[in-house]
């Protein structure tokens, strides 16, 4: 309950620092035509706050958007009195606010060996942003959530094609009452048709299978939701095993929270021998914070801290930066992995699983040193 | 005398009120168009748009049963950009025609040979498309 006390400040107490992302830099990778699916190139995800129009993109379908007017959530299962709100009835509920990581379950699915099926995400599907809406909390206590309620299903509008069975999810009513919201804003703008508007949920510190876009429906239920994405797709392996080798169902669990992680964003291609140089980039956890990020020249036999940027949110990243002096000429091969607040380590290799969720491997920059 | 007055220049000041929020439009006009003038892009106009640039399916045996099958629900780039062995499209297609691919029993073969074909593990060919920022 702390985490969640901790993570929601009253939305009024926060203003956006500038973007400050080079014009150069401002472009997406599109991965996916549709249903669309596009990636922010890592040398964009260099501020704090993520730019909305830099935000990863990621849909399973073909929503059909939500007209805002029509719109309405609706909150019914195991509570004493069914609600439906219109937007206009949740915008004046109380504000909360959250500053933190959305990332794909499947990001870094691409950097999988052997090879794995579906997005053939990098690096890009994640980002940093200011969510604010109403706490999902603020939502079940007005419809009177009963004892008995386990799990929240959640429904939204990612609406599949013919037989393909429908996106629904559920959590575990803990975590919902603990600190998700039902977010119409993103970075102080109205959530936008793409990631989910007019509403969708957040849950920070989990994946984002989890955080439901244009949200329709939150129905608490004794039992975790079926059907093929909560039963089948979104299950990772609950301990390692070799590489290639399938999981059967009864050694996966459901994808939650997001694992330590550490991307470099900046590194120069060249240096001088002798010549100091800077390496940016980011780290996030399911943790609340990042303890440290170190840097390797040495494949990880010896590591230096990196220098972390002050500003730090509940489940948001932090920046870091890295100052490096080489010392020879040569190729140098820098990696970066992060601690996080819980002691968890990023490892070198991500565990292997045949859906290619929560990749978190060490991610490392190339630097050719002249004399 | 004061009527008289009155008469001229209550029609003038009436007139000057009709005017006036006139004259400010088409300078406040003048100025945003100005403005937008001014507004430099923040970001290469010469990006596509997101969604703009698909790509089709490479030509060969297969390929219009690939067109069918497939791009009802996606963009042939989610094809594109796999590097599956055999048994892994084997298992996708079982699936995909489970959830309504239109593949008939006759071409399914020729469909997975086409797939593992171009899209086996050696399949370094798939490039992301550059575009605009979201929503640009």
């Amino acid at each position: 309950m702390l985490a969640g006390a901790a993570a929601l400040v009253p939305a009024a107490a926060f203003s956006l620092p500038p973007g400050t992302v080079p014009n150069s830099r401002r472009r997406m990778l599109q991965v996916n035509g549709y249903a669309t699916d596009a990636e922010t190139p890592l040398d964009a995800l260099t501020t704090y706050i993520t730019p909305n129009d830099l935000f990863f993109v990621r849909h399973h379908w073909n929503p059909t958007y939500q007209d805002a007017r029509r719109w309405t959530l609706t909150i019914d299962g195991e509570v004493e009195h069914p609600i439906r709100l219109t937007i206009a009835e949740l915008k004046k509920l109380p504000r909360a606010s959250a500053t933190c990581v959305l990332q794909c379950a499947g990001n870094g699915r691409g950097l999988y060996r052997p090879f794995v099926p579906g997005v053939q995400w990098k690096y890009g599907a994640v980002g940093n942003a200011r969510w604010t809406g109403v706490r999902v909390q603020d939502l079940l206590d007005s419809a009177g959530l009963r004892a008995s309620a386990r799990h929240l299903h959640t429904s939204g509008g990612d609406k599949p094609p013919g037989k393909v069975p429908a996106f629904e999810r559920s959590i575990e009513i803990e975590k919902a009452l603990e600190d998700g919201l039902v977010a119409y804003e993103m970075n102080g703008e109205p959530l936008a048709p793409l990631h989910g508007a007019p509403a969708r949920l957040v849950v920070p510190g989990w994946a984002g299978d989890h955080w439901m876009k244009w949200l329709w429906r939150l129905s608490a239920q004794p039992e975790p939701q079926k059907g093929f994405y909560m039963e089948t797709a979104y299950k990772y392996p609950k301990e390692p095993g070799p590489p290639g080798v399938a999981f059967k169902p009864d050694e996966m669990r459901v994808v939650t929270e997001l694992f330590v992680k550490s991307n470099i964003t900046e590194a120069p291609a060249r240096a001088r021998a002798g010549e100091a140089i800077a390496l940016r980039g980011f780290a996030f956890s399911g943790a609340l914070d990042i303890a440290k990020v170190e840097l390797s020249d040495d494949g990880g036999e010896s590591w230096r801290p990196a220098a972390l940027d002050p500003q730090h949110d509940p489940y948001a990243w932090r920046l870091w930066s890295f100052r490096y002096t080489p010392t020879a000429a040569g190729r140098v091969t820098l990696f970066a992995r992060a601690t996080d607040s819980r002691g968890s380590v990023q490892p070198k290799e991500a565990v292997w699983n045949q859906s290619g969720y929560l990749h978190n491997g060490w991610h490392s920059a190339q630097i050719e040193v002249t004399a | 005398m004061r009527r008289g007055r009155t008469r001229v220049l209550l029609p003038l000041l009436l007139a000057l009120l009709v005017c006036l929020p006139d004259g400010t439009q088409a300078a406040s006009k003048k100025k945003k168009r100005a403005k937008a003038k001014e507004t430099p892009v923040s970001f290469d106009k010469n990006l596509p748009v997101l969604s703009t640039r698909l790509t089709p399916f490479p030509p060969g045996e297969g390929k219009a049963i690939a067109d069918q099958a497939c791009l009802n629900c996606h963009s042939a780039d989610m094809v594109r950009q796999q590097r599956l062995a055999e048994k892994q499209w084997t298992a996708s297609v079982t699936k995909m025609v489970g959830w309504g691919a239109e593949v008939p029993e006759s071409k399914r073969e020729a469909l997975i040979a086409y797939l593992v074909k171009n899209f086996g593990p050696d399949n370094d060919r798939f490039e992301p498309v550059i575009t605009r920022p979201v929503g640009r």
